[in-house]
């Protein structure tokens, strides 16, 4: 019964499994978790190219291996303050499917902790007031231990969005 | 017309057949993946050359063969359903239908230039199989000879399959024919017949032990001949037990030494034409053996672009040998160093030659498309083709091929007038479109024009204005103006005609030239014509590239466009303040300071330096703060979450293992076309 | 009384030559235009010999040779298919689903007339 009244339509973590593997991670103290399938690698912090005129959020790449891959700050998609680079950060490599292609991404990490199971039963949706950040932008909250993981919604965070910047035409 | 002629019925349904064809055919250009067409396609050639064998079209069918082998192979999913491929069946048909009219006129020639293009299309193999069909052997009365054959005698056991009998085979029918051939014996053996409970009635459990003496002038022939529609499939001893004691001629054939697996004589009555035909065509099946030194080697797509990466991580890696190399007093290590250089350089020049095709192949099936739109247009239209031997990168002429495709029938449609309107202009009744390829510098340029009525700007104008893409009155310059019709809100209905509203869209063609880091410009001049240029990198994967410096940040111009680098004085910095143009030889030139753009919010270096870059006719200049050099560029796509950013074509790895943005230089153009725009309007 | 022939083809001229040379020897001949049509006048008739293409519209010449063996009344009866190349698979598969015997295209009418002498018998 529970499971049902508890989902909602961006519970993208649990797809009626009773338990997820996630990956758990701090953001400016906050703890988050992505599900472990999709992370490829977690990486010490590179070099990071700036590019000019994207997203805050996505403003860089790296060099992943030969291939060229955005770094993501998803505190700046949340409306969080960046945070300064500390000897624990390090960048997790997601693979994301985004418009039906699969494609890999970094995630900038202040402390990445461990791989862990989280069970659906202790999952609440993201209260839609209250929140200090955008609730679409969230999957879902897991309590464990008496703190709430924030589990993130990656695909709504990388939504691709068609439209130009069009930094240049209006610059 | 006798109706009891069936050359004459098989006339009619040709026609028919054709009509079959052809709209499968273009159906096919609208959707390749339609399995149904793709299927009717096939019947109607398969049907088309075998009644046409029947009814003495030998070249008919020769020719179809080909066709109908490769819609085979779409069929059966070996090859893929290609425009080009459904474009040289569509070419072909025409040539199909020149054989029916006239069967003994002489189409060799064209045959033969039609068929290059299916194999081209499909592959070497469209050709391969024999087109002669081997008469039935089994009609085989031999040509017999003068000489009075001698009689032979023979012991054949045989067991015919258990199913023969239910699969229609009467095996009384075969030893009556074997009786026909001469004096026989004939015994059953029947240790085989199961008991009465295991036995179903349609089984054949019987075997035969039959004795022969014939005077066959090739009897092993004429007995494997009775069993022709079951010897694959039952058991046979056949031996020859003695010649005859009567007339033993030792100059008569010995048959024992016929093998009875091959060579099953050709009927007299095999037409020979078709065996010509084979010869005007590659016989691939034999090639397969005796290839000839010279011979192409066909190498899948896939596993040229796998080379292409290696070649591209070889790049890298010496790009980061060399800067080693560079800072090292070790003198060895730089001569190596330089060889791999070289050798590198070397390698991927031979690469990139390796996926050149000539652009040819891509303008062959022009004519067609021309063809039928003159007829359905009424229009009378010239097509003309230069510069087919340009080579250009192989994907680039598969992606090309539907933008082409839309460009011509746009110009066709829209461009070209009705004769009567364009002799009222003075012009000729014909109208003219070129297709023309060309290199220059680092581009391929392919180039379609059109003698005709050239574009309406104020229809386009209004069309833009009423669709929202721009405000009423809104200043735009003439480029600005024209490039609104690749826009992907710019409405093309009111102009949609039955071919050109089939297939895609113009601004499906400038994301698929976008997508090739390629520009459109155009050009048209109202009552005299249009003139569409797609102008693509040669290659696609690695550039030479100028490294820059903008800030921290280190990024590359694409070499092909640079036109010169000067230094910005401190004077003419501050002079050009707030203006950004610079006098460049009695020309203003437009400029970016590349630094603002980036907004990197570090100082300007002391001596500014300044990059001009065109594309065609215009030029801008970037401001950068240092140019550190040369650079092989292996081109790595940008991704797909990075697609908003328009300012960069792509990125690249550095020899330091960082990342260098490639800058596109098409937009940083635009952008300063606008700024200088913006500037004359503000006066 | 002659021998009853069913010649199933799309090609209009093809049943036409198959046609003039069957009755020409002196067998009478029915016609059907693709597989469905061949099907139902197999079911329908009594015939002692079916001629049929393979490549044609609606059901193809195999899954009428298979349809027709599958039905009691219809085996043991000779059926043989016409076939443009000598394409070793799709005759296989006609051998395999329980065609008698095959006819190469072109084919002599003459030809056609000894096939059927040799299936019939005499």
């Amino acid at each position: 019964m529970n499971k049902h009244i508890r989902k909602h339509e961006t519970d993208l973590l649990w797809r009626d499994r009773e338990d997820v593997a996630v990956l758990t991670f701090n953001l400016n103290g906050e703890t988050f978790a992505i599900e472990a399938t999709v992370v490829q690698e977690i990486l010490d912090l590179l070099p990071e190219t700036r590019v000019p005129g994207a997203k805050a959020f996505l403003g860089g790449v790296i060099n992943f291996r030969g291939k060229v891959i955005p770094l993501a700050d998803i505190r700046l998609a949340f409306g969080m303050e960046a945070g300064e680079a500390t000897i624990d950060s390090r960048i997790i490599v997601v693979q994301l499917d985004i418009d039906g292609e699969p494609c890999l991404v970094g995630i900038r990490t202040d402390k990445v902790y461990e791989v862990t199971t989280l069970a659906q039963a202790s999952s609440e949706p993201p209260p839609s007031i209250g929140m200090r950040w955008r609730a679409d932008f969230i999957d879902c909250l897991v309590k464990r231990n008496g703190e709430f993981i924030i589990v993130p919604n990656l695909k709504k965070i990388f939504s691709v969005d068609v439209t130009p910047t069009g930094m240049l035409f209006t610059g | 017309m006798n109706l009891m002629d069936p050359v004459q019925v098989f006339r009619m349904e040709a026609a028919e057949l054709f009509v079959v064809i052809e709209e499968g055919l273009l159906d096919l250009l609208g959707d390749l993946s339609n399995q149904a067409q793709i299927d009717a396609v096939f019947r109607g050639l398969h049907t088309l050359k075998g009644s046409g064998s029947m009814f003495g079209f030998e070249a008919l069918a020769a020719f179809t063969h080909h066709c109908e082998t490769a819609f085979d192979r779409v069929r059966k999913g070996e090859v893929p359903a290609t425009a080009e491929l459904v474009a040289a069946v569509l070419e072909a048909q025409d040539h199909m239908k020149a054989l029916v009219d006239t069967p003994n006129g002489d189409h060799e020639a064209t045959g033969n230039g039609l068929l290059a293009k299916l194999q081209a299309a499909v592959g070497a193999k469209a050709a391969q199989g024999c087109v002669v069909a081997a008469p039935l052997p089994a009609a085989v009365a031999g040509t017999s000879s003068a000489a009075a054959p001698a009689a032979t005698r023979w012991r054949l056991r045989f067991r015919l399959p258990v199913n023969a009998m239910a699969n229609g085979t009467n095996p009384l029918g075969l030893l009556d024919e074997l009786a026909d051939l001469g004096d026989c014996t004939i015994k059953a053996d029947t240790s085989a017949i199961p008991s009465l409970d295991a036995i179903e009635p349609d089984d054949l459990h019987i075997g035969w032990t039959v004795e022969l003496t014939t005077t066959q002038p090739q009897p092993r022939a004429a007995i494997e001949d009775v069993f022709i529609f079951v010897m694959d499939d039952m058991e046979m001893v056949l031996e020859e037990v003695s010649s005859a004691p009567a007339p033993a001629v030792a100059s008569a054939p010995t048959p024992a030494l016929a093998p009875t697996s091959v060579a099953l004589p050709l009927a007299d009555a095999a037409p020979s034409e078709p065996a010509r035909a084979v010869n005007t065509a590659p016989a691939i099946a034999d090639a397969k053996q005796t290839k000839p030194a010279a011979e192409n080697v066909r190498v899948p797509a896939e596993r040229l672009d796998e080379l292409m990466d290696r070649v591209g991580e070889l790049v890298i890696a010496q790009s980061r040998l060399s800067q080693l190399a560079g800072v090292s007093a070790d003198i060895q290590l730089r001569s190596v160093s330089e060889d791999v250089e070289r050798l590198s350089g070397e390698l991927r020049d031979t690469m990139m030659v390796l996926r050149m095709v000539p652009v040819g192949s891509l303008f062959g099936r022009f004519r067609r498309l021309v063809h039928d739109l003159a007829r359905e247009t009424g229009k009378e239209i010239e097509l003309v083709t230069e510069g087919e031997t340009t080579e250009v990168d192989k994907t680039v002429i598969e992606r090309l091929a539907d933008p082409l495709v839309h460009l011509v029938r746009n110009s066709i449609d829209h461009g070209l007038e009705m004769p009567e309107d364009r002799l009222a202009s003075g012009k000729a009744r014909a109208g003219r479109v070129t297709l023309s390829a060309r290199q220059a510098g680092g581009e391929v340029i392919i180039t379609i024009r059109d003698d005709g009525r050239g574009i309406d700007r104020e229809r386009v104008r209004a069309k833009a204005e009423a669709s929202g893409l721009i405000q009423p009155g809104q200043m735009l310059l003439d480029q600005e103006l024209l490039q609104l019709i690749l826009q992907p809100g710019f409405s093309t209905a009111a102009q949609i005609t039955s071919l050109s509203g089939r297939g895609v869209g113009m601004d499906v063609v400038k994301k698929t030239v976008e997508a090739l880091r390629g520009v459109i410009d155009m050009q048209s001049t109202p009552g005299e014509g249009s003139e569409i240029s797609l102008r693509i990198p040669l290659t696609l994967a690695i550039i030479d590239g100028l490294l820059v410096r903008v800030g921290t940040g280190s990024y590359v111009i694409p070499l092909s466009a640079v036109e010169e680098c000067l230094e910005l004085s401190a004077e003419e910095d501050l002079r050009s303040r707030g203006r950004s143009f610079i006098s460049l030889r009695d020309h203003l030139v437009p400029f970016l300071r590349l630094r603002e753009l980036f907004r990197t919010g570090t100082p300007p270096d002391r001596y500014q330096k300044m990059v001009v870059i065109s594309t065609g006719n215009e030029r801008v200049g970037l401001v950068v703060d240092q140019i550190i050099g040369d650079h092989q560029t292996v081109i790595k796509a940008m991704s797909k979450l990075h697609h908003d950013v328009v300012t960069f074509s792509g990125a690249t790895i550095l020899g330091d293992g960082n990342v260098a943005l490639i800058l596109d230089v098409t937009h940083l153009v635009t952008v300063g076309q606008q700024q200088e725009a913006q500037l004359r309007a503000a006066g | 009384m002659s021998a009853h022939i069913l010649t199933v083809d799309d090609s209009a001229s093809i049943r036409m030559t198959t046609r003039i040379a069957l009755t020409g020897a002196g067998y009478q001949v029915t016609e059907a235009v693709d597989g469905v049509d061949g099907l139902a006048k197999a079911k329908g008739g009594r015939f002692d010999m079916i001629v049929t293409d393979l490549n044609m519209p609606n059901m193809n010449g195999l899954a009428m040779i298979q349809a027709l063996r599958a039905s009691p009344a219809h085996t043991g009866i000779p059926i043989i298919f016409l076939t443009t190349e000598s394409d070793a698979e799709m005759k296989a598969q006609a051998k395999a689903a329980g065609a008698t015997g095959w006819i190469t295209k072109p084919f002599d009418p003459e030809q056609l007339v000894k096939i059927t002498r040799k299936v019939l018998g005499k």
